[in-house]
C-alpha cells in the first residue's frame, strides 16, 4: 500500500464559507423573502436583488458513491458545482443563473430523479439503520421509508397537504431521530423481554456491567448459576443488555413489529411543539412491503386530510378534535397499551368529566 | 462484479416510484465485496425477520473515543465482507453546504477504504460512511484529516454540532446559525473526541421558531433564533396576498396562538405586546411581514428520545441572548452547564434527567442563572417551596 | 507532580479497575486529583499522552470508557 498522509487531530469540520456559492456569500444574511414556485423549486430573493433557485430532489439516505458522482456532475452542469443536502436527506442544487434552471430540471426529470419536498407536503423521511446496520433493530428503517414512500409519493412531487406532514422511522425504542415529535412515525418494539443463554453468558458476559445495563434495573445476578436473572414485570424490551451481554438474545421474528405514533411537531408555528402519542402499539414485520403498517399510514393521512383545515399540522387537527375522535374517524381500535403506565402517565388521564361520544 | 448472492426480497424494493436504497447497494456492489456480502446479509435479515449485526466497543482511531461506530457480523462465515463493517462519522460542513470537488474527495478516500455506502446524513448531521474494517481505520482517517476533515462525535461526548440553513439562504435567521455552528465545534473538539461526561451531550442550532433542524426534540442545547421589537408589517404586500386569494382573516388573524392580530380587509394590525414570536405569520406572508430588529436567541436545555425515563423536550432556560462572536458568554454558560453534570451526574444520565432529579431551581441557582417567568408554562401548584439561609431573618 | 509519574498512577488506576468497574474519563481525573492533590488539567495532559500513544483506549459500552486495549 501507499504511503499514507500524515494525520492530524482536533481540526474540526472545514469552514462552511469555503462551500458556499458566490451569490449567497454576497447576500449572507440578506434574504428578504422567498417564493415557492412548484414542488421542488423555490426562488430566495436577497434586498440587492440578487436570486437564488433551489431545486430539491428525494435522496434514499443510504446512497452510493456512484449517487454522489452523479449529482456532483448534474451540480457541475448547472450549478457551478455548488449543492447541498437538507436536514431530511433531499439533494437541493442551488442555482444563480435563471436560464439554468428549466433545463436542470428536465435533465432531473429524465434521468429519473423525484423532484419535490417543498411547500405543505411529505418531505423525505428521517430515518435511521435497522437491518442494514444496527444491532439493536426491531425492524429494518431503508424498506420501511421504501415502502411507504412508493404508496404517498404523490404527496411528494405534486399532490399538496393541509399541511406539512413529516414522516420518521426509528428501528427501535432508541429512536435515533426525531420520531418523538414527528406527524405521523414509525417505531420498530420488541414485545418479549430477552432470553437468558445461561450457559453462554459465562463465557460472553461481564455480569456487573449487564446489570448495569438495565435502564429499569430489571435485571439482577443469580449466582447459582454463574448468571444473571429478570425481573420480568420490570422489562420493557428496550435491549439494552443485550448490546452488554450477548448471550441475553432479545430479537424475536415472530413478535418484533411496528409501532405507529402520531401527532408530534418540532416548530413553533401557532402551537407549542408536541410529543408524537401511541395511534398503532403493534403491527407485523411483513418485509419486504409492510402492507399493514402501510395501510395504517394511508388511514391516518387520509384522515388528516378530510378533517383538517388549512395550515392545520396533525398534531393540531387531533387536539382541536379530541384523540377520542381521532379513534373514531380513523377506526383504529384502542387498546390497553394506548394508556400510560410510565412516567408522565398522570398527566395524560382524563382529569375533568367532558368528552365526546 | 456479477452479483453474489441471491435477493429476491429486496429486489422487490427496487420497484415502485421513490428512489430505492436497494438500487444503492447494488450500484456499489459492483465494485465491492463490502457492499456484495451486505446485500447477502440484509436479504437474510428480510428472510429471517431479524438483525443480523453485532455491537462491538473497542475500536476507533488512536486517540479518539468517538467518531467510529463498530459493527460485526453474527453470521461472518457467509458473509465475509461485511465479518466487520464499522462506520465512520464525519464532522459535515455546516448547513450542509458542498462544492461537487469536497464531495468527490470523500467519494475517492471512501471508494478506496471503504464499503462505497453513505448515508447523507446521519440522523445528528455527520456524514455517514457506512461500513469498513478495523485496519482501514486508520487509513481511512489519515486520508481524511490531511485533507481537513475530521471525525464527529460518538458515545459520552459533544456530538457532532449542526444547524439550519440560516442566514446563508434563509431570511428568517435571527443570528448566524453556521457560524456559532463552527465555533462550538471547534471551541469544544476536545470534548467531541474524548468522551469525558455522564452521557452525550447534543447542540442544535436553529434560526428562529420554525426549527428546522428539530433543536427543540433532539438536543440537550437547543438555541433558537427569536427577536425584540415590532413585526415590521409592508400593508401593500399584505393586500396582495390578499388579492392573491388568501383569507388573511381564517388562514392568518384567526390562527395567531395569542390572537394579537386584527385585519379590517385593508390594514392588518399586531398588537405586538401580546405576541409570542411563533412565526406563524411571518413563514404564510414572507413578503408582507418581517421580524422585529433586535435579533437574538432563546436558549432551551434538556430534549432527549424516550429511553429511559420518557421524552423530554427542551425548555428554556435564557430568554434572551445576543448572539455574536466571539461567543464567550455562551461558552461561558455551556462551562458551567457541564461543571454541575460532571458534579452530580451519574452514569449515562442526561443533563435534563439530571435537573429533573435534582431540581430545576437547584441548577439555576449552581450555574448563576436569574429566575424568570419565561422559564415555566405556571408557577408550582404546590406549597413544598424551599428557602436558603440568605433568605431567612435572623 | 512529573508527568510520568502521573502516568504511571493513571495506569495503575486503570489497571487494578479492569474487569471489576469501568471508569470514565471523568472518574479519573476526579479520583488521580483528589488522592495527589493535582490540578485536573495535569492529570488530564497525562491522561491524554496515554491515550495518545495507545497505551490506553477509549471503549463503548452504553457509555465511554478509558481502558487497557486487549490483547491480541
Ligand atoms: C448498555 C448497553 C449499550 C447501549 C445502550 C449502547 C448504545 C449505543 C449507542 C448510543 C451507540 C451509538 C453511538 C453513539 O451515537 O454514541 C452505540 C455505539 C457503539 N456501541 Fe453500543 N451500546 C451498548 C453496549 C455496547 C457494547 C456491549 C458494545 C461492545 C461490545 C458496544 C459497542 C459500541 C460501539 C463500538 C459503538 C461506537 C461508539 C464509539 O465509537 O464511540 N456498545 N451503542
Ligand atoms: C438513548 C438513546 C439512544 C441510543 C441507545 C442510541 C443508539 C444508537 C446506536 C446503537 C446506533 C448505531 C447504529 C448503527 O449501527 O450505525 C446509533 C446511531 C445513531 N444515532 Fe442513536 N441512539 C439513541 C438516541 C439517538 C438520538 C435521540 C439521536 C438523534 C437525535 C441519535 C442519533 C444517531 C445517529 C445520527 C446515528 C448514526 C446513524 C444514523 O443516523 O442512523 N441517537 N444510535
Ligand atoms: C399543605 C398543603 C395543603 C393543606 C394543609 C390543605 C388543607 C386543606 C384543608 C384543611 C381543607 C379543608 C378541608 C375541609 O374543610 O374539609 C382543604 C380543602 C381543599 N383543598 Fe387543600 N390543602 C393543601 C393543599 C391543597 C392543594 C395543593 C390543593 C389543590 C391543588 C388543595 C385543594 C383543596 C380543595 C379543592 C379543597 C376543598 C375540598 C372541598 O371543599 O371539598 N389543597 N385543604
Ligand atoms: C399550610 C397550608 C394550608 C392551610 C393550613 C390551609 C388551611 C385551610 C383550612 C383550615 C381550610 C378550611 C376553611 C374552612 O372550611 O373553614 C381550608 C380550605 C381550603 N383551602 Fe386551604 N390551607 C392551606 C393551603 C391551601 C392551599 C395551598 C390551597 C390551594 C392551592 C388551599 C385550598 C383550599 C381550598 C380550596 C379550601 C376550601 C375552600 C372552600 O371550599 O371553602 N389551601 N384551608
Ligand atoms: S433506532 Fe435503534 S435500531 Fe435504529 S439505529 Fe438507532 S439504536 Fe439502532
Ligand atoms: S431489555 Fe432492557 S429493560 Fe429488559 S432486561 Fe434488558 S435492559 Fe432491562
Ligand atoms: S429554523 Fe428558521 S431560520 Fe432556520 S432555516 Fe428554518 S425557518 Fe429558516
Ligand atoms: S408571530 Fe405568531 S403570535 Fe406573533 S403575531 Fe404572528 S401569528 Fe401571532
Amino acid at each position: 500500500m501507499s504511503e499514507l498522509p500524515q494525520r492530524q487531530t482536533d481540526i474540526g469540520p472545514p469552514h462552511y464559507s469555503k462551500f458556499l456559492p458566490p451569490v449567497i456569500k454576497e447576500n449572507y444574511g440578506k434574504w428578504k423573502y422567498h417564493e415557492i414556485l412548484s414542488a421542488g423549486v423555490m426562488v430566495h430573493v436577497a434586498e440587492s436583488g440578487a436570486k437564488i433557485w433551489s431545486v430539491r430532489v428525494a435522496s434514499p439516505r443510504l446512497v452510493s458513491t456512484d449517487f454522489i458522482r452523479d449529482i456532483c456532475e448534474i451540480a457541475d452542469k448547472y450549478c457551478d458545482g455548488h449543492l447541498r443536502f437538507t436536514t431530511r436527506h433531499n439533494v437541493e442544487f442551488l442555482v444563480s443563473d435563471e436560464s439554468k434552471v428549466e433545463p436542470l430540471v428536465n435533465e432531473l426529470k429524465e434521468k429519473g430523479y423525484m423532484i419535490g419536498g417543498i411547500g405543505d407536503r411529505i418531505s423525505n423521511v428521517v430515518h435511521t439503520q435497522g437491518w442494514v446496520h444496527c444491532h439493536s433493530a426491531a425492524t429494518d428503517a431503508s424498506g420501511l421509508v421504501k415502502a411507504l414512500m412508493d404508496e404517498l409519493h404523490e404527496y411528494f412531487h405534486t399532490k399538496e397537504l393541509p399541511a406539512k406532514v413529516r414522516l420518521a422511522v426509528a428501528c427501535c425504542v432508541n429512536m435515533c431521530g426525531a420520531v418523538h415529535c414527528s406527524d405521523i412515525a414509525l417505531v420498530g418494539v420488541h414485545k418479549t423481554p430477552p432470553r437468558i443463554e445461561h450457559d453462554k453468558v459465562k463465557n460472553l458476559c461481564e455480569i456487573p456491567s449487564t446489570v448495569a445495563s438495565c435502564p429499569t434495573s430489571a435485571i439482577s445476578p443469580d449466582p447459582a448459576k454463574k448468571s444473571v436473572k429478570i425481573k420480568l414485570e420490570k422489562c420493557m424490551y428496550c435491549g439494552n443488555c443485550y448490546s452488554v451481554c450477548p448471550a441475553m438474545p432479545i430479537a424475536d421474528p415472530k413478535n418484533d413489529g411496528v409501532a405507529i405514533v402520531v401527532g408530534g411537531k418540532v416548530s413553533n408555528l401557532r402551537s407549542n411543539p408536541m410529543f408524537s402519542k401511541l395511534a398503532v402499539p403493534w403491527l407485523p414485520n411483513n418485509p419486504p412491503r409492510w402492507p399493514e403498517v402501510v395501510d395504517a399510514v394511508k388511514t391516518i393521512l387520509n384522515a388528516y386530510i378530510e378533517g383538517a383545515r388549512k395550515h392545520e399540522r396533525l398534531g393540531e387537527w387531533v387536539e382541536r378534535i379530541g384523540w377520542e375522535k381521532f379513534f373514531k374517524v380513523t377506526g383504529l381500535p384502542f387498546k390497553m397499551q394506548h394508556i400510560d403506565d410510565f412516567t408522565f402517565a398522570r398527566e395524560t388521564w382524563r382529569m375533568a368529566a367532558t368528552f365526546k361520544w | 462484479m456479477s452479483q453474489k448472492h441471491e435477493t429476491p426480497l429486496l429486489d422487490e424494493l427496487e420497484k415502485g416510484a421513490f428512489p430505492s436504497f436497494v438500487k444503492e447497494i447494488k450500484r456499489a456492489a459492483e465494485h465491492s465485496e463490502y457492499a456484495q456480502d451486505l446485500l447477502g446479509q440484509l436479504e437474510l435479515s428480510y428472510k429471517e425477520k431479524v438483525t443480523h449485526w453485532k455491537h462491538g466497543g473497542i475500536v476507533g482511531v488512536r486517540g479518539y473515543g468517538a467518531g467510529v461506530i463498530g459493527r460485526y457480523s453474527d453470521v461472518p462465515d457467509k458473509f465475509p465482507g461485511v465479518a466487520h463493517f464499522h462506520t465512520v462519522r464525519v464532522n459535515q460542513p455546516a448547513g450542509f453546504f458542498y462544492t461537487t470537488d469536497a464531495l468527490r474527495e470523500i467519494c475517492d478516500i471512501w471508494d478506496k477504504y471503504g464499503s462505497r455506502l453513505t448515508n447523507m446524513h446521519g440522523s445528528t448531521g455527520d456524514i455517514i460512511l457506512l461500513g469498513t474494517k478495523t485496519e482501514n481505520l486508520e487509513p481511512v482517517f489519515a486520508e481524511l484529516s490531511s485533507r481537513g476533515w475530521d471525525l464527529g462525535g460518538s458515545g459520552s461526548a459533544v456530538r457532532t454540532p449542526s444547524c439550519c440553513v440560516g442566514p446563508a439562504r434563509c431570511e428568517w435567521s435571527c443570528y448566524d446559525t453556521l457560524e456559532l455552528t463552527y465555533q462550538i465545534t471547534q471551541r469544544f473538539q476536545d470534548e467531541l473526541h474524548r468522551p469525558m461526561f455522564p452521557y452525550k451531550f447534543k447542540f442544535k442550532m436553529a434560526g428562529c421558531a420554525v426549527d428546522c433542524i428539530a433543536s427543540i426534540a433532539r438536543a440537550d442545547m437547543s438555541i433558537i433564533g427569536t427577536w425584540k421589537g415590532n413585526i415590521q408589517i409592508d400593508q401593500e404586500e399584505v393586500r396582495n396576498y390578499a388579492k392573491n386569494g388568501m383569507d388573511i382573516q381564517a388562514e392568518i388573524v384567526d390562527m395567531c396562538p395569542t390572537g394579537c392580530m386584527s385585519w379590517d380587509g385593508n390594514e392588518l394590525k399586531i398588537n405586538d405586546e401580546d405576541c409570542n414570536r411563533c412565526m406563524h405569520c411571518i413563514a404564510k406572508m414572507t413578503k408582507a411581514l418581517r421580524q422585529g430588529e433586535e435579533k437574538g436567541a432563546t436558549i432551551l436545555l434538556g430534549s432527549k428520545a424516550p429511553i429511559v425515563t420518557g421524552a423530554l423536550m427542551s425548555w428554556v432556560i435564557v430568554p434572551f441572548i445576543k448572539l455574536e462572536p466571539p461567543y464567550e458568554e455562551l461558552f461561558d454558560l455551556v462551562e458551567r452547564i457541564w461543571e454541575f453534570w460532571d458534579e452530580h451526574g451519574k452514569n449515562r444520565e442526561r443533563v435534563g434527567e439530571l435537573i429533573e432529579r435534582m431540581g430545576f431551581p437547584v441548577f439555576l441557582k449552581e450555574t448563576g442563572l436569574e429566575p424568570h417567568p419565561a422559564m415555566v408554562k405556571e408557577p408550582r401548584r404546590d406549597p413544598f417551596f424551599f428557602w436558603s439561609e440568605e433568605d431567612i431573618e435572623k | 507532580m512529573e508527568k510520568e509519574e502521573l502516568k504511571k498512577i493513571i495506569y495503575e488506576l486503570v489497571e487494578k479497575s479492569m474487569g471489576k468497574k469501568k471508569l470514565k474519563q471523568s472518574d479519573i481525573l476526579k479520583k488521580v486529583s483528589k488522592d495527589h492533590g493535582v490540578d485536573k488539567q495535569e492529570v488530564k495532559a497525562a491522561l491524554r499522552e496515554l491515550l495518545d500513544s495507545g497505551q490506553l483506549i477509549f471503549t463503548y459500552f452504553g457509555g465511554s470508557y478509558v481502558e487497557i486495549p486487549p490483547k491480541e
